[in-house]
């Protein structure tokens, strides 16, 4: 019974963001793109820690590495858009396979320090490589062309952009939900629960964690591409440390323990910051004092502390 | 997904009352500027400049019966220095505050960002401190104005004075982004084509904008020996720059010292007599240096309102509320596209003179002005500016075949 209620709200949901444009104010479109994208790319940081129970510090690398791979593609090459994307999902799982080579074999805080260090060398490298990321100023400027595959496809609008975004990261999403219920994805959350266990088992603890680090990577770097176009700018800044900051924040306020935690997240996230801005600048401020509530009084997140109640409620 | 319902419905509500209120806001609503400056970080100061700019010559405005019978009204926004920041605050303040015009912008980086957007925001933007020749160049639209001058102006000015000094290895010092970069690229081409037998030093200094020290950057000049420095470094950054560059006697060395933005009033202001004298100073405006009614007017209101003479970011801000005046009543309408033909080619009495938009890159003809730093002038707190020269903008503008750009 509870499990129909689930998809249903899960369906209307879905119908409401195909009809967005139809209903809510134009600025909105940008706000809810802005709330899918961030949100993928929480998602696929959630693989890597709400699943596998690994903290990254570093996830902005790949997310970055995915909007200059795009970015970049579009300005010198002029692919269509797709074939950017591909090269994005590459580019991250790639940036990650190297990174998680190094840092799967660490626990704890040790691999936390070592994605952050590893993250803040993309950062450096994209900030004062300036004949190729052209340094702090970013990639800008480019244009949209194609979005391949013979779609005749406005990218410029900003509705448009909104439904192909929407259907990546729908798309997305189910793949990081089908991985997560497969019996690669238990393993993962097996390792989380207890890695030594595992191990005796037989299985390869490292390569899991490896796979889930890369997996995640691929999925931020998708998310990254996706960032280009809507931000017309790839800067140094979405490398960053902080930009790493923001999966966690986003994952803890949604909530870990479900699948579509970040995903909330990130909406709680953006509409915020959105609202907050407009009233006062402090709004770091306000973050902090909700997160603080937050990790206080309801640990498992607002998604996840409202389906616990929901669902053991007889 | 749960969390969206409150929120889809609140979208709802306002999607509902904004349809309802669309007839609404006709002829007495006021006409809406969207202003996006720094107005956090180092050079917040420059964003509070140009917002009392922008405020005096509202007030002005609407105290003289508005603009076509229609209030003005101001909505700001930070960028943080950010082209991403920007971008969005544009997009928020086109489709959400429903503004009809856009103006400002304090950074190069920012800039090359934001004008590649403006063909779909469908509205006038006019810099008025962004100086990268990027944006009248090749990145050049039907809707991206400037009302400031940019780096290849005045670094042409800086060549024609740097070239009387006599000075031979030349190097720079500047932010670690588009300006100090294209500062250093058009005053190294100017300074070569008037005068071959100089040395443009490989050895260059770019601190990151916002670096708190720059003690390793002077050491690094001063070790090198040039014959004169360019010093493109602004806003906190280069009253961090000058209390630094004192305290090691970067001063005392025999060189050239040109500031390529050192005459803001903002900076001038924050060092008092700490900026050296005798060195070169430059700005897009200078509040003593016009001696016209417009400027008279303008210098007077705002020491009466502000207690400070304006800097040159308060003048672009308050002679582009104006170029928006009279494009609206010329047009006589506030539709993007009309405006933004309007703009092409219009001329109007700024502070610093009658300046026009030139139609070819949609960039102001204004000549940067350079001065000597003098003894304080103790009524404003502030060094004057010796030997003062406004250079004649059409001779230090590209021509429209330099800059690349295509209408």
């Amino acid at each position: 019974m509870k499990q129909t209620i689930l998809l249903g709200a899960l369906l209307v949901a879905l119908i409401g963001l195909v009809a967005l444009p139809w209903f809510a104010p134009y600025f909105y479109i940008f706000i809810v793109t802005e709330i899918l994208i961030m949100g993928l790319f929480a998602a696929s940081f959630n693989l890597v820690f709400g699943y596998t129970g690994m903290l990254s510090f570093g996830h902005a690398a790949f997310f970055g590495v995915g909007c200059y791979a795009t970015a970049m593609t579009l300005l010198h090459l002029k692919w269509p858009f797709l074939y950017c994307l591909v090269l994005s999902v590459g580019a991250g799982a790639l940036l990650a396979l190297v990174i998680g080579f190094f840092s799967v074999r660490l626990n704890e805080v040790y691999f936390a320090m070592l994605t952050l260090a590893f993250g803040m060398m993309v950062f450096s490298v994209a900030h004062h490589w300036r004949s190729v990321t052209n340094g702090s100023d970013g990639i800008a400027g480019f244009t949209l062309g194609d979005f391949g595959l013979g779609l005749d496809l406005t990218l410029g609008n900003p509705a448009v952009y909104y439904h192909v975004v929407l259907v990546f990261v729908v798309v997305a999403a189910a793949v990081l939900y089908l991985i997560g219920r497969s019996s690669f994805g238990m393993i993962l959350q097996a390792i989380r629960q207890n890695p030594e266990r595992v191990a005796f088992c037989g299985l390869n603890v490292r390569s899991y964690r490896l796979a889930a680090f890369t997996l995640g990577g691929a999925f931020a770097g998708l998310a990254g591409g996706l960032m280009a176009p809507f931000l017309r700018v790839a800067s140094p800044e979405m490398l960053h440390w902080s930009t790493s900051a923001e999966p966690v924040l986003m994952s803890i306020l949604g909530g870990t323990g479900y699948f579509l935690g970040p995903f909330v997240g990130s909406a709680m996230f953006i509409l915020l910051e959105t609202w907050i801005t407009s009233i006062t600048q402090a709004w770091m401020l306000f973050l902090g004092i909700v997160l603080a509530l937050m990790v206080m009084f309801f640990r498992r997140g607002l998604l996840g502390t409202f389906l616990d109640w929901w669902l053991e409620r007889k | 997904m749960q969390l969206l319902k409150p929120a889809r419905l609140l979208m709802t509500l306002v999607a509902v009352t904004g349809l309802a209120g669309a007839p609404a806001w006709a002829d007495d609503d006021p006409i809406r500027i969207g202003a996006i400056y720094i107005l956090s970080g180092s050079a917040a100061n420059y964003g509070k400049f140009a917002q009392q700019g922008i405020q005096l010559a509202i007030d002005e405005i609407n105290q003289d019966g508005g603009v076509m019978g229609r209030d003005l009204e101001v909505i700001t926004e930070d960028s943080q220095g950010k082209a991403s920041v920007a971008i969005q605050a544009a997009r928020k303040l086109v489709y959400q505050d429903q503004a009809d015009v856009l103006m400002g912008l304090d950074s190069s980086g920012v800039a090359q960002g934001l004008v590649p957007v403006m063909p779909e925001l469908k509205k006038p933007l006019i810099i008025t401190h962004a100086a990268t020749p990027d944006v009248t160049g090749k990145l050049c639209n039907a809707y991206t104005y400037r009302i400031s001058n940019n780096v290849a102006q005045n670094m042409k000015a800086a060549a024609i004075i740097a070239g009387e000094t006599g000075a031979k290895r030349w190097t720079t010092i500047g932010p670690d982004y588009a300006f100090g970069h294209q500062s250093w690229e058009f005053f190294g081409k100017a300074l070569k084509e008037a005068n071959p037998d100089v040395e443009l030093m490989s050895d260059t200094a770019f601190p990151r904008f916002g670096a708190e020290d720059f003690t390793p950057f002077i050491n690094g000049v001063m070790a090198a020996k040039p014959d004169g420095v360019l010093i493109s470094v602004w806003g906190g950054d280069l009253v961090n720059f000058v209390r630094q560059a004192n305290n090691l006697g970067f001063f005392e060395q025999d060189m050239e010292i040109m500031f390529t933005v050192g005459a803001a009033t903002e900076v001038l202001s924050a060092l008092g007599e700490q900026m050296p004298e005798g060195v070169w100073l430059s700005t897009r405006y200078w509040y003593d240096g016009f001696d016209n009614d417009v400027n008279k007017r303008f210098v007077s209101a705002y020491i009466d309102r502000y207690g400070v003479p304006p800097s040159y970011n308060a003048e672009g801000a308050y002679a582009a509320v104006y170029a928006y005046k009279k494009a609206i009543e010329s047009a006589g309408s506030t539709d993007g596209d009309k405006l933004a033909q309007t703009l092409s080619g219009m001329s109007l009495d700024a502070p610093n003179g009658t300046i026009a938009f030139r139609a070819g890159d949609h960039q102001a003809l204004v000549g940067p002005n350079w001065g000597k730093s003098g003894p304080m002038n103790e009524k404003h707190g502030i060094r004057t500016l010796a030997d003062l020269r406004i250079f004649d903008g059409e001779k230090v503008s590209r021509t429209i075949e330099e800059t690349g750009c295509q209408l």
